[in-house]
């Protein structure tokens, strides 16, 4: 059974009108389902306590946060990552921030007692958070506190991060901890935010092993992608044999985000959701929660988080978008937004260099795995 | 970054009459290559565990024993460096000479050593990602002022410069690589270019 779980409130989740990381694209995604005849009948979320906060956040940020969004002077917001161009205070940030929270630990919550098999929650994946800053326009790490819940119940928990950026937040909070596998495929780090995210990175002390990045070089197409996912995760999967699987499915590897330079498409998105299923169908009994992301870009963010709800409900996937969502949304944004549900193909002019950034990849995979090898299956 | 800062200390010696077995034991026990050598505190010399494999080799014309004393084998005098060199300093010392590392002294003490990995922690520690940042490159004419323009820039963004590396290209260009701290790099290259700024990083698109 798959649950949804959204409240209004995450709307307020808003940076203010010149900032990328814009509710729009989330009102657009819930129109977009409504017109294909999907409405979404979503398990509404309570915005979650200071003491689930703090099970990953100090006691100094969470209380940074809470003085900013009154509207007082906090001492020192530049340590916090607060009041940056990324993460400019706005009223509401606080308890908005909190119903993305809540709504990932409601997912946990659902899995964990069998209410659900499958959870799509449709907001959240704040995965730049650390414990005590905010980063990336993320102020609390809604995936660390929901795999928290998982691990203090006795779970092992498996997280899977295919946003165009390292996973940075969630390693870091649980880098030393031997119960959560954490998957990071993100554009590298060597040129993109946050700068993390290389091979070596394996986490330390007994979550040695437990920590995978495959950094993949600007201008990755889906080929290699699919090719260096299909290298690592199962096999990774296959090893770790988790008891949960979370995955952060932001939607900026796609070839139009701004934000970005990896070139997936529509077709590659929904690949990868089939695979994120079959994997968990396989090595986890099904038990997968999925949360939102990045993803910048009003042309493609819409389209692939539909493809991602529609491959977890077992929807068909219309090949037209329907000409009233387009007509409402070309209007309201000045945009104009493409009439079918997949990219054309090709989706863009052929990419320089494109077998060297293929090798690459494949290098860097290999690389990642051999170094893994000691770690799994002992000396080899 | 100065030598104070990536020196190891304090350091293990030798004796300059301890021998050659004696020494190759310390450096195995401490994990270390290289030992500077004293006689009565006062440094006199390295051995490094090339020289006493050199010293030892069956297939030396005249090898040493082990129980032969260190004075014998070590490289005199040591080339040294003062805590307050800048690490670049240290580096072309031991690259000219080709030596692994350099004892640093202050004054008549020895108070810390330096060696090439401690190198390249330095190198490290100066390009490496500290701060959540993405990679800026911009090629910047060699005269006065450009370097400001383009810091004044990010100040008005109020974008925070986390680290800069700088070096000239053969078209006498001044290449610097910034890790800034925003995730929003490529609308700022966007920006710079319109400012007429040459952004080698991120590219533009390759269409
Ligand atoms: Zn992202």
């Amino acid at each position: 059974m798959v649950i949804d779980v959204y409240d209004p409130n995450y709307l307020a989740y808003d940076f203010g009108p010149a900032h990328p990381f814009s509710p729009v694209r989330l009102e657009m995604l819930l129109d977009l389902l409504h017109e294909l005849g999907h409405p979404v009948g979503p398990m509404a979320p309570q915005p979650v306590s200071r003491e689930d906060l703090l099970t990953v956040h100090s006691e100094e940020y969470v209380s940074a946060v809470e003085e900013a969004d009154r509207g007082e002077p906090v001492t020192d917001p530049d340590r916090f990552g607060l009041g940056t161009p990324d993460n400019p205070v706005f009223p509401g940030m606080d308890q908005a921030a909190r119903y993305l929270v809540g709504g990932t630990l409601l997912g946990a919550h659902l899995l964990f007692y069998d209410k659900a098999q499958t959870v799509i929650q449709l907001g959240g994946g704040m995965h730049h958070a650390q414990r005590d800053r905010a980063s990336g326009f993320c102020v609390y790490n809604d995936l660390a506190v929901a795999i928290r819940y998982l691990l203090d119940h006795g779970a092992t928990v498996a997280y899977l991060d295919i946003d165009v950026h390292h996973g940075d937040g969630v390693q870091t909070i649980f880098y030393d901890e031997p119960s959560v596998l954490t998957i990071s495929l993100h554009e590298s780090g060597q040129y993109l935010f946050p700068g993390t995210g290389e091979v070596h990175e394996l986490g330390k002390l007994h979550g040695r092993g437990r920590k995978l990045n495959v950094p993949l070089a600007p201008f990755t197409e889906a080929d290699s992608y699919l090719r260096a996912f299909s290298a690592v995760v199962p096999q990774a999967l296959a090893w770790f044999r988790p008891d949960f699987l979370v995955v952060q499915a932001g939607a900026d590897a796609h070839a139009g985000d701004p934000l970005a330079d990896l070139l997936l498409t529509t077709q590659a998105f929904e690949t990868l959701f089939q695979r994120c299923l079959e994997y968990a169908d396989k090595f986890c009994r099904g038990r997968v929660l999925f949360t939102l992301g990045g993803g910048y870009d009003v042309h493609s963010v819409p389209r692939i988080w539909a493809l991602l709800y529609l491959t977890i409900h077992g929807h068909p996937v219309a090949s037209e978008l329907p000409a009233s969502w387009r007509q409402r949304w070309q209007e309201r944004l000045g945009v104009d937004l493409p009439a079918a549900m997949h990219d054309p193909n090709p989706a863009y002019p052929p990419v320089p260099l494109r077998e060297e950034i293929a090798d690459h990849n494949r290098s860097i995979t290999n690389r990642l795995l051999d170094s893994l090898m000691p770690y799994w299956y002992g000396s080899v | 970054m100065l030598v104070r800062d990536i020196m190891k200390s304090p350091v293990v010696v030798a004796e300059c009459d301890a021998t050659l077995a004696s020494t190759y034991s310390l450096m195995r026990e401490h994990g270390i290559r290289h030992v500077p050598v004293v006689r009565q505190g006062k440094l006199v010399g390295v051995v490094t565990d090339r020289d006493l494999r050199l010293a030892t080799s069956a297939l030396s014309t005249k090898p040493f024993s082990p129980k032969a004393r260190i004075e014998k084998v070590m490289s005199q005098p040591a080339q040294t460096a003062d805590p307050l060199d800048p690490v670049e300093e240290a580096a072309r010392t031991m690259r000219q000479l080709k030596i692994g590392c350099l004892p640093v002294m202050s004054g008549a003490d020895l108070v810390g050593i330096v060696t090439g990995l401690d190198l390249l922690d330095a190198l490290l520690r100066l390009t490496g990602v500290s701060m959540p940042s993405g990679r800026l490159e911009v090629g910047l004419p060699d005269h006065p002022g450009e370097l400001a323009r383009l810091a004044a820039f990010l100040a008005a963004k109020q974008v925070n410069i986390r680290s800069i590396l700088s070096h000239a290209d053969a078209d006498d260009r001044i290449r610097l690589v910034l890790r800034v701290g925003t995730i929003e790099l490529k609308v700022i290259a966007q920006e710079l270019r319109t400012q007429g700024f040459e952004v080698l990083w991120p590219a533009l698109s390759p269409w």
